[in-house]
């Protein structure tokens, strides 16, 4: 099986220099400097099939868009090998990036003072896209994403969530095979946000369009991801399903108790002792949460033990969601498996 | 696929935009216009207290002044990134250059380009004509021809100096004010670089060969055939120049650090 | 006033944290005098004095010219202009200081700096290699310093003028393209005002702009004796608060625009 996305070992440092503070020590810092090296990538190996749409998730800081820029061509790697269809992304750019279509959600492909169309038609004639094909291509993805009341407009007067759409059209004019997304919906309302989904499901249905997708926005990778990659520190933490990533993390419920007095964690430990519950306290000492397993014996159980015992004004049962496992994954640093 | 027909589109589009904004481009000419006067009442005021400059008449300073405008319009109209390192490296407008299939550098030439600086070349014929005329230089049928080499030999020349500095940014994208100050030091290759002393001299033809804009060409159309050796290499040297700053300039790409690092 | 010494401070900073800036710097500015040095000294041939300038004293004009340049040149009108664009000045607009004082201490800060770091060093530089005469009266010194102060206050009105002008221009690059080329001439930088025929000279006597350059460079070089210091400094005090109308009432309509509009 060809990878359309193949990467080993890769890895990218940044030498910065630090100021020393203070007057005198800026002084110095006109003869000599301090350097550090920071590791942003450190070590990476990860393959993606044809088709596949992959959500690429990290903190601020953890890598992701570095990452990104490698597999694009726009940052050389400091060591490691890179693949992306079947080219090396930096050492032929300029025939490599036809291959591909790219969208930075804070940074606009398109030319600010022009109208949308005259941006797509300038963008034609730079990948060299024959008229027939741009005719019936571009009609389908303008019709799709609903933009044709937009295209004599110049880009600077479009919304947030009007020009995001004419970016994507942008970044398909040349119908890539590979289309990488970075943050597509930041800043988006949740209509547009629907809108865009949809309409990357149907490119990837209708061309076998691979999409790999940075986001902060989960909801945006529970509906269209099968597979996540976690990135932590420049480390890949996790690389599998999504739906695996709940089943091993969040395969739990939660039980909110609103209690109608104070109690005491070692109380409720006592009442719970023969079940695997992880108690924490809420706002205050009557609010307390259980954390148990997605058993239904169990959650009745539980429930049934302590309601026995305390009087309660409140009782909740919420799944646990995926931002939070996400969240549980950091605050561990590791994942249970991979 | 050719690179004209992106050049046509793009310029096509420049125009759209520019007709839009019509006083701009008015107060942009005056200004360049200005800029154009204010060296010329230089060598007009200085004449005013002497007859000869080593050698050198009025109208033969003029002329070459006449001259290095028109490689120098061409240079400005498509070179204009003495900004590059602020607007492309820091802003990290440079990633959205990189994800296109040009080579980043005739991209940057094509967003930036400033098609009222030839304006400068219809003032530096002017000019050239007039002097030409008061120093009863003929022309040769070749001249012309000659003279299209020698501009296309100085605007290279140009642009290989400043695509080197904009080089820089890509290792370094401190703030530095070297660019417009070498805007100052071109200007020293429109005078007769035998004022100089040697080093300077050395300076301008081989370092920073701003002399081969200027001087070194416009002698030959001037009959100094003491300079003509100078004034043949001018398109050689434009050409070097050049090459070697794509040159630096493909290594740099690789070295881009990206915005935000 | 703390505040406006913090900002002058950090400026300064800045300014030392930028140290291919510094050292091109100074290598830049040298190359200049040099190659205006010899251009001059072309001009002079075997001419004792033109208007009353030896050429030492020519030489030490440009020196002297170059150097004051480091100080009271600034970017103030092109950051003005990029503020008023990206449409940050609103934002200053509410902060507990004075804008345009803010802007004129930034300019200060980068100013002291290039002074100190800058010219100091650059003319020790130039002394040794070029013909340049140091005058050894005091007194000369302190209204060299009076007129380079004035010439800084003075260039900097004119820069904040242009700045506010990109409230009422779309795009504003081209007036301060051309204010820079008509301060290089009119300021007498690249050639000493008295150099001009008559009538220009004239003209240019009603024109502020021979108080950036001209003046303070012709007081240290003792072009001016006397009176005619006197006079100078005169007209330089008298430009500043001259100066100081159009940018208020400029500033007072671009203000009452900035509310209509909202930025």
């Amino acid at each position: 099986m060809d990878y359309i996305i193949d990467v080993k070992d890769l890895r990218k440092e940044f030498t910065s220099h630090s100021s020393r503070s203070g007057l005198k020590g800026a002084f110095r810092d006109l003869f000599t400097r301090n350097y550090t090296i920071k590791t942003a990538v450190d070590d990476i190996s990860l393959q993606i099939r044809k088709g596949e749409m992959v959500g690429y998730i990290g903190e601020n800081g953890a890598g992701k868009s570095t990452t990104i820029k490698m597999l694009t061509g726009i940052l050389t790697p400091t060591s490691g090998e890179v693949r992306v269809n079947g080219m090396n992304p930096h050492k032929d750019r300029e025939k490599f990036v036809r291959s591909i279509g790219v969208v930075f959600g804070q940074r606009s492909q398109l030319w600010w003072d022009i109208a949308v169309q005259e941006s797509f038609r300038l963008l034609k004639k730079v990948y060299n896209v024959p008229d027939e094909f741009y005719n019936t291509h571009m009609a389908d993805v303008i019709k799709t994403l609903a933009i044709e009341p937009l295209l004599d407009k110049p880009v600077r007067k479009l919304s947030l969530g009007q020009r995001m759409r004419c970016e994507l059209a942008a970044a398909l004019i040349h119908n890539p095979p590979l289309l990488f997304l970075d943050e597509p919906t930041i800043g988006l309302d949740v209509l547009v946000k629907l809108k865009i989904r949809e309409f990357l499901k149907e490119i990837n249905a209708k061309y076998g369009t691979t999409i790999l997708l940075t986001t902060h926005d989960l909801s945006d990778i529970e509906a269209l991801c099968e597979r996540v990659i976690m990135l932590d520190e420049g480390k890949i933490i996790y690389d599998g399903a999504l739906q695996q990533l709940r089943e091993n993390w969040g395969e739990g419920k939660q039980i909110q108790f609103l209690f109608t007095e104070d109690v005491f964690m070692n109380e409720l430990q006592e009442l719970t002792k023969e079940h695997l519950v992880v108690w924490e306290q809420g706002t205050n000492a009557s609010t307390w949460t259980a954390s148990v397993e997605n058993d239904e014996e169990i959650i009745s159980a539980v429930i049934g033990k302590v309601v026995a015992a305390k009087r309660i004004a409140d009782l909740k049962i919420v799944e646990i969601t995926t931002e939070e496992i996400i969240r549980n994954i950091y605050e561990e640093g590791a994942v249970r498996n991979g | 696929m050719s690179y004209f027909s992106i050049f046509f589109q793009y310029a096509g589009q420049y125009l759209k935009t520019r007709l839009t904004y019509r006083a701009d481009m008015a107060v942009e000419i005056f200004s360049d216009l200005l800029f154009q006067a204010v060296n010329l009442i230089f060598i007009l005021v200085v004449f005013g207290h002497t007859s000869l400059l080593k050698g050198w008449s009025k109208d033969e300073m003029v002329f070459i002044y006449g001259f290095f405008l028109v490689p120098f319009a061409i240079f400005g109209a498509f070179f204009n990134i003495w900004d590059f390192t602020d607007r492309y490296i820091v802003k990290g407008e440079m990633d959205r250059i990189l994800t296109r299939p040009i080579h980043s550098l005739f991209q940057i030439i094509l967003e930036r380009m400033e098609l009222e600086s030839l304006f400068g070349v219809v003032t530096g014929l002017a000019i050239m004509f007039y002097a030409g005329n008061n120093l009863g230089l003929s022309l040769h049928w070749y001249d012309p021809f000659i003279f299209l080499i020698l501009v296309a030999g100085g605007a290279l020349v140009y642009a290989g100096i400043f695509v080197t500095l904009a080089s820089i940014g890509f290792w370094s994208d401190s703030r530095t004010d070297i660019m417009p100050m070498m805007y100052n030091i071109g200007n020293y290759g429109r005078y007769p670089v035998d004022i100089y002393n040697r080093i300077i001299r050395y300076v301008l033809t081989w370092i920073l060969p701003f002399a081969f804009v200027g001087v070194y060409p416009a002698a030959y159309f001037l009959g100094r055939e003491e300079w003509y050796i100078y004034a043949f290499i001018t398109p050689l040297i434009g050409v070097i120049f050049f090459a070697i700053s794509v040159f630096l300039w493909n290594i740099g790409v690789t070295k881009y650090r990206g915005a935000g690092n | 006033m703390g505040k406006y010494l913090e900002m002058i401070r950090i400026r300064f900073l800045m300014m030392l944290a930028y140290r291919t800036n510094y050292y091109s710097g100074i290598l830049i500015y040298s190359i200049n005098i040099g190659a205006y040095y010899f251009l001059w000294s072309a001009i002079y041939g075997d001419k004792p004095s033109i208007q009353h300038l030896s050429i030492v004293q020519m030489t030490t004009y440009i020196a002297v010219a170059w150097m004051a340049r480091a100080f009271y040149f600034n970017n103030i009108d092109r950051e003005i202009a990029l503020e008023i664009k990206e449409g940050k000045v609103a934002i200053e607009m509410i902060r507990p200081y004075n804008y345009l004082s803010m802007k004129m201490m930034q300019g200060l800060g980068e100013g002291i700096f290039r002074i100190l770091f800058f010219s100091v060093p650059g003319m020790v530089i130039v002394y040794f290699i070029f013909p340049i005469q140091f005058t050894s009266h005091p007194a000369t010194w302190l209204y060299f310093l009076v007129s380079i102060i004035l010439s800084f206050v003075i260039n900097t009105q004119i820069n904040l003028l242009t700045g506010i002008a990109t409230f009422f221009l779309f795009n504003n690059d081209g007036l301060i393209r051309a204010k820079r080329v008509v301060i290089d001439l009119f300021s007498g930088l690249i050639l000493p005002i008295s150099f001009f025929p008559g009538w220009a000279q004239s003209i240019m006597g009603y024109l502020p702009f021979q108080g950036i350059s001209y003046i303070p460079s012709m007081i240290f070089t003792e072009g001016f004796q006397g009176s005619g210091v006197i006079h100078g400094l005169l007209n330089q005090a008298l430009w500043c608060v001259v100066l100081f109308i159009p940018i208020q009432v400029l500033w007072a309509t671009a203000k009452r625009q900035l509310i209509v509009q909202g930025g």
